[in-house]
């Protein structure tokens, strides 16, 4: 479980986030989400205790290690690996801060990394997969996956999606990811979330989601549902509208449309929500 | 290996995944495909095959010992539970919820019931009395 209490957060005089409030339950996966800069990642980076909050508090009630961040895996796209290290050297490396009893090299058994190979020399996806490995290694209770996953190929993707699941199965992890690509993990969310100003504007289970978000095409404009987003046809025009009831229906002239994850989110972020 | 149903996830419905699968092993569980006493695949497997939550996984094999399709024994997994007798009385149920989607949708094209029971019983005839159904 993650408790955040009354953040505040700033760079400088650019104001990030004031008296923010968030609860994760153990063991779910929640996507975050919001256009550039609303402080996705800086949201992660405090999770993470890579940056400290102004003022607040961000609790873990659940992990009783005097350093949380020990049970915290956070990956992200500046990768904070050791560019001269022997993959073996990083692996010990980490073994030793981490009291890691063994390596899970069941990720990178499918690539091509060699243990003797220096880091500077694997590729960008090669990198996130070797990071990923040392993370799940440590037997993280929370992870929290920055923007990372696009450098991976599909077939990693594939065996990383496993992997997850898998960790998922066996101990209740819970997760925070940031604007993943939505179409290979889209099943795996249980929460979406969504940050404007600094604040939680959207923040719904993912069934609630898909009921409450739809695209009505017609020709004339629905009354008295909030419309996100808009896009004009010769003669009629989509309308992707939130938050949707069903008892809309009755007097709604048009066709109504359900939506997958990554259509909601462009919806949401391409509107009202920006 | 049981045989597993032929689950296929729409991501734009906005019929929850959990739902879609749920009626996926109904189905299996009413037309006969699982038997009783089958085991279901365990939660990590079925989430491994479709690549969902396997929270979710839960949720469905919970739902389904709730309305009493399956039952579970601790450690082991989910078992078929369903007996020929349970299957009658759900088939029937699950035959008029069909027909409930599918009247509706005939009556708003602007059929009557003697249209729409004629077009039912040319369908059997043409489509499904020549490969040996009843």
């Amino acid at each position: 479980m993650i408790e955040i209490n009354n953040l505040s957060f700033n760079y400088g005089r650019l104001k990030v986030f004031d008296g923010f409030n968030l609860q994760i339950p153990k063991g779910q996966v929640c996507l975050i989400t919001g256009i550039n800069g609303v402080g996705k990642s800086t949201l992660l980076r405090l999770v993470a205790r890579v940056l400290n909050p102004l003022s607040g508090e961000i609790r873990f009630p659940q992990i009783t290690s005097p350093d949380p961040r020990s049970k915290i895996g956070f990956i992200s796209d500046t990768l904070s690996l050791y560019q001269n290290l022997k993959v073996s050297q990083a692996i010990d490396f980490h073994k030793s801060v981490y009291k890691i009893q063994k390596f899970d090299d069941s990720l990178i058994s499918h690539t091509k990394i060699k243990k003797n190979q220096r880091i500077k020399e694997l590729s960008n996806g090669q990198k996130t997969i070797f990071h990923l490995s040392l993370i799940l290694s440590a037997q993280p209770d929370i992870f929290l996956i920055d923007e990372v996953i696009h450098s991976i190929d599909a077939y990693l993707r594939k065996v990383f999606l496993e992997k997850l699941i898998d960790l998922l199965t066996e101990k209740k992890l819970t997760v925070i990811m940031v604007n993943l690509n939505f179409y290979d993990i889209e099943n795996m969310i249980d929460r979406v979330i969504l940050l404007k100003d600094g604040k939680t504007a959207v923040d719904e289970k993912i069934d609630d989601l898909k009921t409450k978000v739809k695209k009505i095409t017609s020709s004339t404009q629905p009354k008295n549902i909030p419309i996100l987003t808009e896009i004009h046809y010769s003669d009629h025009a989509d309308y992707y509208v939130y938050p949707y009831e069903t008892n809309d229906n009755d007097d709604m002239e048009g066709e109504i449309i359900d939506l997958d994850l990554t259509e909601i989110i462009t919806a949401f972020i391409g509107g009202e929500y920006a | 290996m049981n045989p597993l149903p032929n689950i296929i996830i729409n991501p734009k419905s906005a019929v929850p995944v959990y739902e879609q699968i749920k009626s996926s092993i109904r189905f299996a569980i009413l037309s006969g495909k699982l038997k009783k006493d089958d085991k279901l695949m365990s939660l990590r497997d079925l989430s491994l095959k479709l690549k969902i939550n396997p929270n979710t996984t839960l949720k469905v094999y919970y739902q389904l010992e709730v309305e009493g399709y399956v039952y579970s024994r601790p450690g082991s997994g989910y078992y078929v539970k369903t007996s020929s007798k349970g299957i009658l009385n759900k088939r029937q149920i699950a035959i008029e919820k069909l027909t409930e989607d599918y009247l509706s949708k005939a009556v708003q094209l602007g059929n009557s019931l003697d249209d729409i029971i004629k077009v039912i019983k040319q369908t059997h005839e043409e489509k499904f009395k020549l490969k040996g159904g009843e």
